[in-house]
């Protein structure tokens, strides 16, 4: 059972579950008739397939998480969708969350789509039990009687290896690692078709971190959910995702299968995000890239890259580099890896 | 005839918690010793996960706790003998600390560069003019930065990587002879953070620095750092070479560390997954409420 809905690299007939197209997401504020934008997202396409983790990598400003917030539908101003589409498997023909009608979008929200979180001190309500918060979430999607539920709920706590004990604690009376499993649970309990992960493991530490690495990936195979992993840890996404997009300055620059990335990097961004990590046992010195990322309020024109670039030519800063396949599953946006076609 | 730079004797740090019927008593530190030669400068990582106690540790170096037990001795003085302005002053010119996160240790209403110029008067007594802003300009560029780029500019106007150079200049404008650095890079993006740890190193050879590298960061103390000390709930389990521990653990729990450590070269990311998703599966006992 577990084999047959855990395919990453299955069919590609079937219909993707999160089809993004060229989504626009910007800032925009206007003081005393200034308007200022910042395009934090600006054109990213990409397609979740169904039963795969797919990982999102870049690091702070670099638009990532303006990115989940839109597909999420979290969008309040100043963020605006200037764009582009995101296209649901369970949600056909409305281009994303924020168009869809908020009874709508009350159904699919923990049923269809849910969220793991940073800080998951803000996911579990400080002042309810976690067995009521599961209540208040997962009850009104799951129905049946509270009897069945609360089974149910003990039932999949045991999967996340937590004691039923746990369902009358107050969220600070668990540790970081339990209340981050408790949230796992709390997001999975419905078994949705797409959880979106931000930094789910950012704050733990490394022992703890990987077990709950692995509790993800037991529950996701075992759901066949598909996953939108986001970190900025590439330790995190090697042991994880099965594909990995690497996100620069509020545009996609390279996406491929893990193990082809960090194996057979393209963009000179990437292969300098891989080739700096420190290696417990490798003495080599690493070096870091110079410059600092770009202001979003006023990017570089052409690549967003070519300033910090040690292939930039005089094209990079004239034309934007649009993603292309350079190989089978593998599109990087580099006229250095390109060349430079009219298109 | 101090050959040691800092000497800390046993120290331990006990914190109450709760009330008058239900105290608690919290070791957060429990006899750690560790010495710093005066004439060999090193980087000592102090590693450890949240709770071992690596940051009070850090914090009483630094004078800003003091033990409940034991001693820290700076160049033979005993640090809870100093008292008065001009004392911390003298130790402030031996010992400066680093932070997590530069965004926190820079008031974000106050340019940059008074900082810098602040210090250095302060550090330098009262000469003030254009000998402050050349020795502000030269602690600048020797973190790779300049006092044009960063003059007139306010926190928030510069990138993470840049501040945290900055709140190094600023370190290095007391000319210390130690610096303490409580996770320096962890929020530094990581296209930035390896010039950041390389600056350490430069900090050490070039200008004879000593630095307290305390991280929970297993890969980045095995890359710069000398010596290692690994700190368990309050105390070291585990110290020496850096290379030597790191590449052969004697103490379970180093080795446990070493192990979580995730690497980013993972081949065959399913297989991999597949074998940590039985350790989920299999019946393991339930983790109860403490």
């Amino acid at each position: 059972m577990l084999a047959s809905v855990a395919q990453p690299h299955g069919d590609q007939d079937v219909q993707p579950l999160l089809v993004v197209r060229d989504l626009q997401a910007y800032y925009r504020t206007s003081h005393a008739g200034v308007r200022r934008g910042i395009r934090a997202v600006d054109g990213v396409s990409f397609t979740v397939r169904r039963g795969e983790i797919y990982g999102l990598a870049g690091e702070s400003s670099s638009g990532k998480t303006t990115l989940i917030k839109s597909i999420a539908g979290a969008i309040k101003p100043p963020l605006e969708i200037v764009g582009g589409s995101m296209e649901f498997a369970f949600l056909p023909g409305y281009g994303g969350l924020h168009r869809a009608p908020r009874a709508m979008v009350e159904r699919i929200r923990w049923r269809h789509l849910s969220y793991i979180m940073q800080g998951s001190m803000n996911v579990l309500n400080p002042v309810r039990r976690i067995g009521s918060s599961f209540i208040d979430f997962a009850y009104p999607h799951i129905g049946g009687s509270r009897k069945q539920f609360e089974q149910q709920v003990v039932a999949h706590l045991a999967r996340v290896r937590l004691d039923p004990s746990v369902l009358s604690a107050f969220p600070h009376e668990l540790s970081g690692g339990m209340r981050q499993r408790a949230t796992l649970a709390l997001a999975t309990i419905c078994r949705p078709g797409f959880i979106i992960a931000d930094e789910p493991t950012t704050a733990l530490d490394v022992v703890v971190q990987k077990e709950v690495l692995g509790m993800i990936r037991g529950i996701q195979r075992e759901t066949g959910s598909s996953v939108l992993f986001v970190t900025h840890d590439m330790g995190v996404h090697a042991h994880i995702t099965d594909r990995l997009a690497i996100m620069y300055a509020g545009r996609l620059v390279e996406e491929a299968a893990t193990a082809e990335i960090f194996g057979n990097p393209l963009h000179p961004y990437t292969k300098n995000l891989i080739s700096s990590l420190p290696r417990i046992g490798e003495d080599a010195p690493r070096t870091g890239l110079g410059g600092a990322p770009p202001n979003l309020a006023d990017p570089p024109s052409g690549c967003r890259f070519h300033p910090r670039c040690p292939l930039a030519s005089e094209i990079c800063s004239r034309k934007v580099p649009v993603m292309r396949e350079a190989r089978s599953g593998h599109r990087v946006a580099c006229f250095a890896v390109n060349g430079d076609d009219p298109a | 005839m101090n050959d040691l730079l800092l000497d800390v004797r046993e120290v331990s740090k006990t914190f109450v918690r709760g009330r008058l019927l239900s105290r608690e008593k919290i070791v957060a530190v429990n006899k750690v010793s560790l010495q710093l030669a005066a004439r060999r400068p090193e980087i000592l990582a102090i590693i450890g996960e949240s709770g071992s106690g690596k940051t009070t540790l850090a914090r009483m170096i630094l004078n800003m706790e003091t033990p409940t037990s034991g001693r820290l001795l700076l160049d033979g003085t005993d640090l809870a003998t100093i008292n008065g302005s001009a004392g911390r002053l003298a130790f402030m010119h031996r010992v400066q600390p680093i932070f997590q996160n530069p965004f926190e240790s820079f008031n974000p209403l106050k340019r940059v560069e008074r900082y810098l110029l602040m210090t250095r008067l302060r550090f330098a007594g009262t000469a003030g003019g254009s000998t402050t802003a050349e020795a502000v300009d030269a602690a600048l560029h020797k973190v790779g930065l300049s006092l044009r780029e960063v003059s007139g500019r306010h926190p928030h106007e510069l990138s993470g990587g840049q501040l945290q150079r900055v709140a190094i200049a600023r370190a290095l404008l007391a000319e210390p002879k130690l610096i303490v650095a409580d996770e320096p890079v962890s929020m530094i993006d990581a296209s930035l953070r390896m010039s950041i740890v390389n600056l350490f190193r430069t900090l050490r050879d070039e200008l004879g620095i000593s630095i307290i590298y305390v991280t929970h960061d297993l890969a980045t103390a095995y890359y710069i750092s000398d010596r290692i000390m690994i700190m368990q709930k309050g105390s070291v389990v585990e110290s020496g070479d850096a290379r030597d521990v790191l590449k052969a653990p004697r103490h379970p729990y180093t080795y446990q560390l070493r192990e979580a450590v995730l690497l980013p070269e993972v081949a065959n990311v399913s297989a991999n997954a597949t074998s940590s998703m039985n350790g989920l599966i299999s019946p393991g006992t339930p983790e109860r409420r403490a």
